[in-house]
């Protein structure tokens, strides 16, 4: 029976391990279920669903930067950036934010999750992972991909770009189109989740720091390495103010759809989730002197949500 | 069993040791978008949006910049339709003269940039033409393998510095005088410290340079490449079609109402594919040459931004939505009671 299930739970004890060894899962006691479920397998399934998203985002905006800038290099199959930028931005100065999402976001605490068991619906209904929020997740990107170029290319376009007359050169643009896509990206994961501990601070800013080290590092190589990125960001690209400016305009108008789109949502049309924080966020004084349980009395918001997914779960079982 | 036995005498737990990281009860600040937030977000953005793009604007304002396309005008009457053919001539003239008026005072430095359109320097098959190690040194003069077919001569000998990029170095030259009285052009330092200091090397000269298909500008091959600043400024190839390269620097004051003349030889080959050249004098500010997009940019952003903020507040203030109101949910305005639990 447990290996013909979707998921297997084998409880360890007395009886031996061989529950243990065809399952999933296994946990000590029985009653180690329900946090298995309600806590862990809620968390779970909104990490994996936001991971996934996420990652259709950033790899998009990335792309796409690329695909605009050979509308203007005739299509040649010049990239925009030096090849090590593109190498190493799924690996260094992206990839540990993904992973902090992954592994330890949390919407709503554990203590939250065994009171609101209803919110374990929320996978069962796959209401983080529909389609309608895949493409909108895509469709940022794509918006954030053109935002990021047109606004680049725009502000810095042939003119000087330093009080010392140099002119805007192919390296340049690449660094700057790039600090902006890694900044979005980063800034963008910020805006996602709402947990933040000591380590989701010091991966999304370690890796906007990270890139900026990388460029000092790499571009201090020797020519015959480093190419276009030799000495760009120290030399030209550092002491312009139009660079640093470009970057912070560009990524507070990537990140502004968004943060609208949120704002709107999380007020007008809240999930389950946006309600539980809220009510705990404005009942959080009561909660913290008393020991105790919280009365049950459930908002009628809340209780207006759980009926609308208990009618969905009785749909489906019809 | 063994396990039961030391559970009665030792008590001995099988509970793992507690720590806030693996049991995730790290201290945490959870961000949560209530309407304080939003709004003060918005409102700060646009606090601080709208002085820096007026600032940019501003500045942006204060650079004076003369463009001047001469490609068309500089190609004699007789020959309006068959520019092409003049431009490859030997024989014809190729100087004209352009005059043009000052707008508002000029502070040196005043930098002159050749602006070319139509010209895809971000080619990759143009961009693969160069050998950056025969730049660098002499001891790498025979590495051609990228810059084929422009890298040896017939008799197999290589070109040095070889490859397109170089072979269509621009040519055309500009001679100022403003009231009679020439105007000195600096080209010191017009190219880039790290390019001529580590990626031309000071041992390499120009050889066999331009020879059979002339391409653009020769070269002098008694000054070694790190001292050949034009071509240091054009191999530094450009990001998009349009782009401008700095040509030179003129060390005095321009005065309004100033009428400047400029003598150009007119040698480059852009009609081929119909792209255009314009000279540029422009001075810089400290946010660089002459470009107000930026500048309205910021300043349509954070106007946008406080738009947002005020609307928010009306919407906030005119439709509250207290916790406990549910009529506006869009599932109650239409939908059959739910049976009781």
């Amino acid at each position: 029976m447990l290996q013909e299930a979707d998921i297997g739970v084998g409880i360890s004890g007395v009886e031996g391990m061989q529950a243990v060894m065809s399952s999933d899962y296994a946990i000590a006691q029985f009653r180690f279920l329900e946090r298995l479920l309600l806590v862990h397998g809620h968390w779970c399934y909104r990490r994996i669903s936001m991971m996934i998203c996420y990652f259709f985002y950033k790899n998009l905006t990335f792309g796409f930067t690329l695909f605009w800038y050979e509308a203007y290099a005739s299509f040649s199959g010049r990239p925009a950036y030096n090849d090590w930028y593109m190498s190493c931005y799924n690996v260094f100065f992206t990839s540990l934010p993904v992973i902090a999402l992954g592994v330890f976001d949390q919407d709503v605490s554990a203590r939250l999750c065994l009171k609101y068991p209803l919110l374990y619906q929320e996978g069962v209904q796959n209401i983080l992972f529909s389609w309608p929020r895949i493409l909108g997740w895509m469709s940022n990107g794509v918006l954030s991909a053109i935002i990021i170029f047109f606004f680049t290319t725009n502000s810095i376009f042939n003119q000087a770009f330093r009080k010392d007359g140099h002119a805007v050169d192919y390296e340049v643009l690449g660094v700057a189109m790039y600090s902006s896509v890694v900044w979005a990206v980063n800034c963008q994961m910020a805006l996602s989740i709402n947990y933040f501990t000591w380590i989701q601070h010091f991966f999304i800013w370690g890796s906007i720091a990270l890139w900026y080290i990388f460029l000092v590092v790499y571009g201090s190589l020797p020519p015959t390495f480093s190419t276009t990125a030799y000495k760009v960001l120290v030399e030209a690209c550092a002491p312009s103010i139009l660079y640093w400016l470009t970057t912070l305009l560009v990524v507070v108008s990537t990140l502004l759809p968004y943060f609208l789109y949120r704002a709107f949502q999380t007020r007008f049309r809240p999930m389950y989730h946006d309600l539980i924080q809220r009510q705990r966020l404005e009942g959080s004084e009561t909660e913290i002197s008393s020991q105790t349980e919280v009365s049950s009395e459930l908002p009628a918001q809340v209780e207006i949500k759980m009926q609308h997914l208990k009618a969905n779960l009785r749909q489906r079982n019809q | 069993m063994p396990g039961s036995d030391s559970t009665a005498h030792k008590s001995k737990s099988r509970r793992p040791k507690y720590s806030q990281f693996s049991q995730q009860e790290l201290p945490a600040f959870k961000l949560i978008l209530t309407p304080g937030y939003v709004i003060s977000t918005f409102i700060v953005v646009g606090l601080i949006f709208v002085p820096i793009g007026l600032i940019s604007l501003f500045a942006s304002e204060t650079v004076v910049e003369i463009v001047d396309r001469y490609d068309n005008e500089c190609i004699p009457k007789d020959f309006r339709d068959n520019r092409v053919e003049f431009i490859k001539n030997k024989q014809t003239n190729k100087s004209c003269t352009r005059t043009f008026t000052v707008p508002k005072q000029m502070k040196s430095p005043i930098f002159i940039y050749y602006q070319l359109e139509n010209f895809y320097q971000n080619h990759r098959r143009y961009v693969k033409s160069r050998s950056d190690k025969q730049l660098q040194s002499k001891k790498n003069a025979a590495h051609i393998r990228e810059c084929k077919p422009m890298g040896e001569t017939d008799n197999k000998d290589p070109i040095i510095p070889c490859g397109l990029i170089a072979w269509s170095l621009f040519n055309d030259t500009y001679g100022f005088s403003v009231k009679g009285k020439d105007l000195k052009v600096n080209k010191r330092d017009i190219a880039w410290g790290s390019d001529k200091n580590y990626k031309f090397g000071a041992d390499v000269f120009p050889k066999n340079f331009q020879v059979g298909d002339v391409g653009g500008k020769s070269l002098n091959s008694s000054i070694p490449l790190s001292e050949q600043e034009d071509l240091i400024v054009w191999m530094r190839t450009a990001a998009l079609s349009t782009f401008r390269k700095l040509y030179g620097k003129i060390e005095d004051d321009l005065q309004a109402n100033d009428v400047i003349t400029v003598v150009i030889e007119n040698n480059y080959n852009t009609y081929d594919f119909k792209g255009t050249k314009s000279l540029v004098l422009s001075t810089t500010s400290w946010i660089g040459g002459k470009n107000d997009f930026l500048g309205v940019t910021f300043i349509t952003i954070g106007g946008i931004c406080l738009f947002l903020a005020i609307t928010f507040i009306l919407l906030y203030v005119i439709k509250p939505r207290p916790l406990g109101d549910p009529s506006y949910l869009s599932w109650n305005r239409n939908s059959t009671p739910t049976p009781g639990r």
